[in-house]
């Protein structure tokens, strides 16, 4: 540890820290503006500029590492003037038009740190010049007057996102904060995350959808969890008047440490579908409004009499969005109470189904997503990263740079491929030859971690290299790359469960047992799952694969779910159809009866993550009038049935073997 | 005798930078009388490149007494280029926002800028004629008129959290939804508000009594008129079409602000930075309409909140049912119409929907093209806006309320300074008539040429070769 | 001893920091004990006292030459000049002009504008004033006392009238501090 005096203080500090961050840990406040938790330090604004006896001139601390008998002062004459005088330089730069600026007002840093200055006026003005304003991407805006070339976004795109669109063209006084080799935003390689907003300090970048819908201060932030995908990234709602008015990353999350995508900060911003906001009834093959009451009965008539048959009774279908509350009474009400035969989920198990049959007989053998934070090797099979799961995608893409090989296999081209190491693009259906290949390539090297009898690994690789059309180089590339890595990580996706292949789930356990990837400090093996609760769907049985055999009706239990293409033409051929559901949509236009749910936003529940973490997404905004919460709609029909569900989710996530161990 | 010219500069207690040129004739009579407005910003051009969306932010800062006028009709605007159509409690908290507008500025002006006038008399002492003066002639009701401002200004404060240069309104709708004991405050206050309203109407009743034959000769010409109307030809400010009548009040157009330009064109003069709005199908001049409380009373066939219809009816009888001319009578008009405002206050707070969280539409419907037009306390208001398909404004228009009473106000300059003033011997309380023929009108002068000003006065009486004869001032300490 | 004089004026500016005065409701009166008000745009005085103002408070930016002459007869006759405003302090929203410059602006307005009557002309009468760039008032004349604010509010010209009113320095901070 480092002994060091701030302001008077006799601090301790670890050795390698920054003076601005030993303050802080020691209650020292010192102003920044390009800092940011997790992003390298830049030293760019000089605001956080410190005294340190002996030095010749004030000097950043964002930049300095402690040293020991280092005396700082952080509050001095000298200093205080200093930053007026660094702010007025930073605001005499470029055009800094307070009065009608978005953040003004309390949301933005510059501003802030000039109050706290108790700065009236700058002494130099501006020389006018114009600053792009780029509004070409349909979030947000990037105003080049306001910026004050802090980098936090240029940082972020490429730190934390892994994305590297945005950069800084020019220098000095004529640096321009641009996408790519300087094309508009909407036009770049922008994956339109968002990170940037929430990154910037100041009204640079502006948010469309919440310009002008008021003041953080005057708004209720509410913590919760994204339902867009498996990840579960955790959100910092922003809520007023009863209605979300922006989504952001919550810096502290513990999944994704502030990052989210597309899909989990802007989609339920969108205003694209029409809520149902009364139960609807076909009459006369008009689907016409009803009262709850007609619209309970009505389903309760029709789906009693079919209660205990397996065939030819009811089928029942839920989305994997809905939350662990809903899916466990949906589970007990259709699959213990009317013990039908068809009780899935709009995933199928595709992600899923395997990987539980395998823990049946292994246990566990899935690890946490935190795994990919220093992994050195990645080998990502089945699953397209930079589309789906994005956040867990950014863990990855972000390290490339610094050197972490990754080892692309699918049998189509992707698009990381050319950041790739090595890409396999094997032949479809040689996925357990590939790994046995690989298993066979170690063994005979000589590089496993642990023993592992092959006595017939030369024809193992041929039979790998004969169905996979691979070259041989190319097998032993990987293989030896992957022997190698100090934390290597196995990451598959939809591509290899999808196959219902226990024998290939169980070639990848064996490989990452061989590489050392799984061993008693960490389990670097982990599969992306698919929806927010693909999980505990899977929990509950809910993943058999669709198809309608001559049941006389079916309970489509949506939510704020939209059913696929398939789904929905399967679904044609139901003589009756029940669906609760948040959105006007083909599927309810289809129905028989309709009953207006709640969005995820506007009800409680849990939801599994792909590593096993049991999060809860709170209740952030009432729903309109008439519209009920997804859990009561269906306790309300189970009790028509006289089948009432009593729901103990947490006894029913643990009644099954699971692949990844369950945590909080 | 030579002609003179006499120049009264700064116009005080009007809101703006405004000048007045006499030019008298070989007979000591005045020739014509110029009214400049001498003033300009530029915000129809620096607004260019600039996001649809700031535009209720920054049009604000066109005007500081009418801020809420701007924020509201450029939100309209913005409505329409989006084809965000908000909720109906958003219309009604806009229009709330609104009414506390009109309050406050039509208070304000009938007792601090134009009352110092009626309450002390024209050829008062210049030193004292002022609102500082009414506080030594009259505290008591001074207090009550800056209690009627503050009523006005409250309601704004509530709704958008500041007084001045709101943020409240968006693109489809506003950001914050009223509370039930914000609604019951502002409530509280109707009552006196409503007081002080009657008792300078009284103000007014009597003083036309004694003055009616200023009231009779002051400035009193034909125009058209022209304002909104609800769709029974109601008085409305906030949302409705423009009605516009004949100088005798026969309706010659009633249609929807959007297509103002197929109506409307305005005319330049080199000596005022302020246009002059008429209507196209008459040509200029003879197509010169007034607009503001005296144009919106003779527009509306009715008033549809009691006391203030009740003031009406007497206020129609003023001209035997024909359009009323006295320029002096918009004091009157001012009042007819706070009265209202305070009125609609009151039905709006009590509405069933006004504490309603549904204030907001995100659903867009680009067409980006946008027209907001609404009915400001000084007259009709035009915010005209083209957008790119990314937000970006490639066009913007204001016509500003004060602009289309631009050619009435120089007309009734000239008419005063016609009937008042006398050369070559000048008398202040004759300059100071002239100055408040301006003020009937409440001008906006920042407004309307969305520029502002002022310069120190000084009058020069000047011979026909520019040599100064004398000079009166109206500074002197 | 007599009251201390103040004068405001307005120039480059939407009257709105007048109007934020006016805000200050009943308490105008107090400021009234405390000073007397001699030339303002709602008085009818025209400029201050020839032989001095204790405090010259102006609000709205400098952009044409008769703004000019008003700042710097502000400044010859004030023994303590005050900024009110965004627009005094820093040039604020008028400012934007100088992105397009005053011909641009003038053309848009007179003659390029769809409402115009076709064949308009910009005004280019003597009597009307010269425009020029759009500046704060520290540009043209110095400043004693910069109040920012878009506009202050009235709490804050309250504190600042009747601290200088009274002889003494008012220091803006905290909630009397504010840009927007």
């Amino acid at each position: 540890m480092i002994q060091l005096t701030i302001n008077g203080k006799q601090i301790e500090a670890a050795e390698g820290i920054t003076v601005l961050a030993a303050a802080k840990k020691a209650g020292i406040e010192i102003p920044t503006l390009c800092a940011q938790k997790e992003l390298t330090p830049f030293g760019g604004c000089r605001l956080c500029i410190v005294e340190v006896q002996g030095f010749r001139v004030p000097i950043a601390a964002c930049t300095l590492p402690v040293s020991n008998g280092m005396v700082v002062n952080t509050e001095t004459e000298t200093l205080k003037n200093s930053r007026k005088f660094i702010l007025s330089m930073l605001f005499s730069e470029r055009n800094h038009f307070c009065p009608f600026c978005q953040v003004s007002g309390g949301d933005c840093d510059l501003q802030n740190a000039a109050y706290h200055e108790e700065m009236t006026y700058w002494p130099m003005q501006p020389g006018w010049n114009n600053y792009p304003v780029d509004s070409s991407h349909p979030y947000f805006i990037l105003d080049n007057n306001r910026c004050i070339l802090c980098r936090r976004c240029v940082r972020a795109c490429g730190e934390l996102v892994g994305n590297f669109t945005l950069a800084v063209a020019e220098r000095g006084a004529a640096s321009l904060i641009v996408a790519d080799t300087n094309v508009p935003l909407g036009e770049s390689t922008c994956i339109k995350c968002g990170t940037c907003v929430q990154s910037c300090p100041t009204g640079a970048l502006i948010d469309r959808t919440s310009a002008y819908q008021g003041h953080e201060k005057a708004m209720t932030q509410i913590k919760s969890v994204c339902v867009g995908c498996s990840v579960g990234c955790s959100l910092n709602l922003i809520v007023h008047d009863n209605r979300i008015v922006r989504i952001e990353g919550d810096w502290d999350g513990a999944v994704n440490h502030g990052l989210l995508c597309e899909h989990g900060r802007y989609d339920p911003m969108q205003n694209t579908h029409d809520r149902i906001t009364t139960p609807l009834m076909r009459k006369n093959d008009k689907l016409e409004p009803a009262t709850w009451d007609e619209a309970l009965g009505a389903v309760a008539d029709k789906l009693k009499p079919l209660a205990g048959k397996e065939q030819a009774g009811l089928a029942a279908i839920a989305s994997t969005r809905l939350p662990v509350e809903t899916l466990a009474m949906f589970k007990e009400l259709f699959g213990d109470g009317f013990k039908s035969g068809m009780v899935t989920s709009t995933e199928e198990g595709w992600p899923t189904a395997v990987l539980n049959k395998v823990a049946e007989k292994t246990g566990a053998f899935e690890g946490k997503l935190d795994v990919l934070r220093n992994a050195d090797t990645v080998l990502c099979m089945g699953a397209n990263i930079a589309k789906t799961h994005m956040v867990a995608g950014f863990l990855v893409k972000r390290a490339l740079p610094k050197g972490m090989h990754l080892i692309q296999v699918s049998p189509k081209a992707g698009p990381l491929d050319e950041f790739a190491d090595v890409t396999l693009n094997n032949k479809p259906g040689s996925d357990l030859a590939l790994i046995n290949g690989i298993l066979a390539v170690i063994v005979k090297e000589g590089l496993g971690r642990n023993p592992l009898a092959m006595p017939d690994a030369e024809t193992v690789i041929a039979e790998a290299l004969q169905a996979t059309g691979l070259e041989a180089e190319k097998l032993a590339q990987t293989a030896r790359m992957l022997a190698h890595a100090v934390s290597p990580v196995i990451l598959f996706g939809k591509g290899v469960t999808a196959q219902r292949d226990e024998k290939l789930v169980q070639a990848l356990i064996k490989l990452a047992t061989l590489i050392g990837a799984v061993d008693s400090e960490r389990v670097g093996l982990l599969s992306l799952k698919g929806e927010a609760n693909s999980v505990a769907a899977a929990l509950f049985g809910l993943d058999k694969q669709f198809s309608l055999d001559g049941q006389q009706a079916i309970y489509v239990a949506l939510g704020d779910d939209f059913a696929s293409k398939s789904l929905v033409q399967s679904l044609e051929k139901a003589p009756y159809m029940v669906v609760q559901a948040s959105y006007v949509s083909e599927l309810t236009e289809k129905a028989d009866i309709v009953l207006p749910v709640t969005l995820w936003s506007e009800q409680e529940g849990h939801y599994i993550s792909l590593d096993g973490r049991v999060q809860k997404a709170e209740l952030a905004v009432h729903a309109p009038e008439g519209v009920r919460a997804n859990a009561a709609v269906l306790a309300e029909v189970a009790m028509r049935m006289n089948m009432p569900v009593k729901q103990d989710w947490q006894a029913e996530v643990h009644a099954k073997k699971s692949s990844v161990v369950l945590s909080k | 005798m030579t002609a003179q010219k006499i120049t009264i500069e700064p116009v005080t207690r009007i809101e703006g930078h405004a000048k007045v040129t006499i030019h008298m004739n070989d007979a000591g009579s005045v020739d014509h009388a110029y009214l400049h407005v001498n003033e300009f910003r530029g915000f129809e051009k620096f607004c260019e490149g600039r996001l649809y969306f700031e535009m209720p932010s920054i049009t604000p800062r066109i005007c500081g007494i009418c801020p809420v006028s701007h924020h509201l009709a450029s939100a309209k605007a913005n409505d329409m280029l989006t084809g965000q159509t908000p909720p109906h409690p958003a219309n009604l908290l806009r229009e709330l926002m609104h009414m506390g507008q009109i309050i406050q500025s039509h208070g304000m002006h009938f007792f601090e800028l134009a009352g110092p006038d009626l309450l002390l008399g024209f050829d008062s002492d210049p030193a004292t004629r002022n609102v500082v003066g009414l506080v030594s002639a009259n505290p008591a009701l001074t207090v009550k008129a800056v209690q009627l401002r503050k009523f006005g200004q409250e309601i704004i404060q509530t709704l958008a959290g500041r007084r001045i240069h709101p943020n409240f309104a968006v693109p489809g709708g506003v950001n914050k939804a009223l509370q039930a004991s914000e609604r019951d405050g502002i409530l509280k206050g109707v009552d006196a508000a409503t007081q002080t309203i009657k008792v300078g109407l009284q103000i007014m009743k009597d003083w036309a009594e004694k003055n009616i034959e200023d009231i009779n000769k002051f400035a009193v010409f034909p125009t058209g008129y022209f304002g909104m109307v609800t769709p029974s030809n109601g008085l409305e400010l906030y949302n409705g079409n423009i009605r516009l009548i004949d100088r005798t009040g026969k309706e010659l157009e009633c249609f929807d602000p959007a297509t103002y330009l197929d109506q409307i064109a305005e005319h330049v003069e080199p000596w005022s930075y302020l246009k002059f709005p008429y209507y196209k199908k008459l040509g200029y001049p003879e197509g010169v309409y007034r607009v503001g409380p005296l144009g919106r009373l003779n527009v509306a066939d009715k008033i549809d909140t009691p006391m203030a219809n009740e003031e009406h009816k007497i206020f129609k009888t003023l001209s035997g049912g024909r359009p009323v001319e006295n320029t002096l009578h918009y004091h009157y008009a001012r009042l007819i119409e706070a009265l209202f405002a305070v009125e609609r206050v009151q039905v709006l707070c009590e509405d069933k929907d006004i504490l309603s969280t549904d204030i907001l539409n995100t659903r867009k419907n680009w067409t980006g093209h946008g027209v907001g037009v609404l009915e400001a306390p000084r007259g009709t208001l035009i915010h005209d806006y083209h957008a790119d398909e990314n937000g970006k404004l490639t066009k913007v228009n204001l016509i500003v309320s004060t602009g289309h009473n631009n050619w009435a106000m120089s007309n009734a300059v000239d008419s005063v300074a016609k009937t008042y003033v006398h050369g070559p011997e000048v008398q202040e309380g004759m300059l100071n008539r002239v100055e408040a023929a301006i003020r009937a009108y409440d001008p906006c002068l920042s407004c309307s040429t969305h520029a502002i000003g002022q310069m120190p006065i000084q009058v020069e009486i000047l011979a026909a070769d520019g040599k100064l004869i004398r000079t009166l001032q109206r500074d002197s300490a | 001893m007599a009251k201390p004089k103040i004068s405001t004026d307005w120039m480059c500016g939407c009257a709105g920091c007048h109007m934020s005065l006016l805000d200050m409701d009943e308490r105008i009166l107090q400021v009234l004990e405390l000073a007397d008000l001699r030339s303002s745009p709602i008085t009818d005085l025209k400029e201050p006292d020839k032989s001095g103002v204790d405090v010259g408070v102006l609000e709205g930016g400098i952009n044409n030459t008769a703004n000019e002459e008003v700042a710097r007869k502000f400044r010859q006759r004030s023994k303590i000049l005050v900024a009110l405003g965004d627009c005094a302090v820093f040039g604020g929203v008028p400012a934007l002009r100088n992105f397009c410059g005053v011909q641009e602006a003038l053309q848009r307005a007179y003659v390029d504008a769809e409402s115009n009557e076709p064949g308009s002309q910009i005004p280019n009468d003597p009597e009307l004033a010269t425009m020029t760039k759009t500046r704060a008032i520290h540009e043209v004349v110095p400043v004693d006392y910069n109040v920012p604010g878009c506009p202050p509010d009235a709490d804050i010209i309250f504190y600042v009238l009747s601290e200088l009113a009274q002889g003494r320095k008012p220091e803006l901070k905290n909630d009397l501090l504010h840009w927007d």
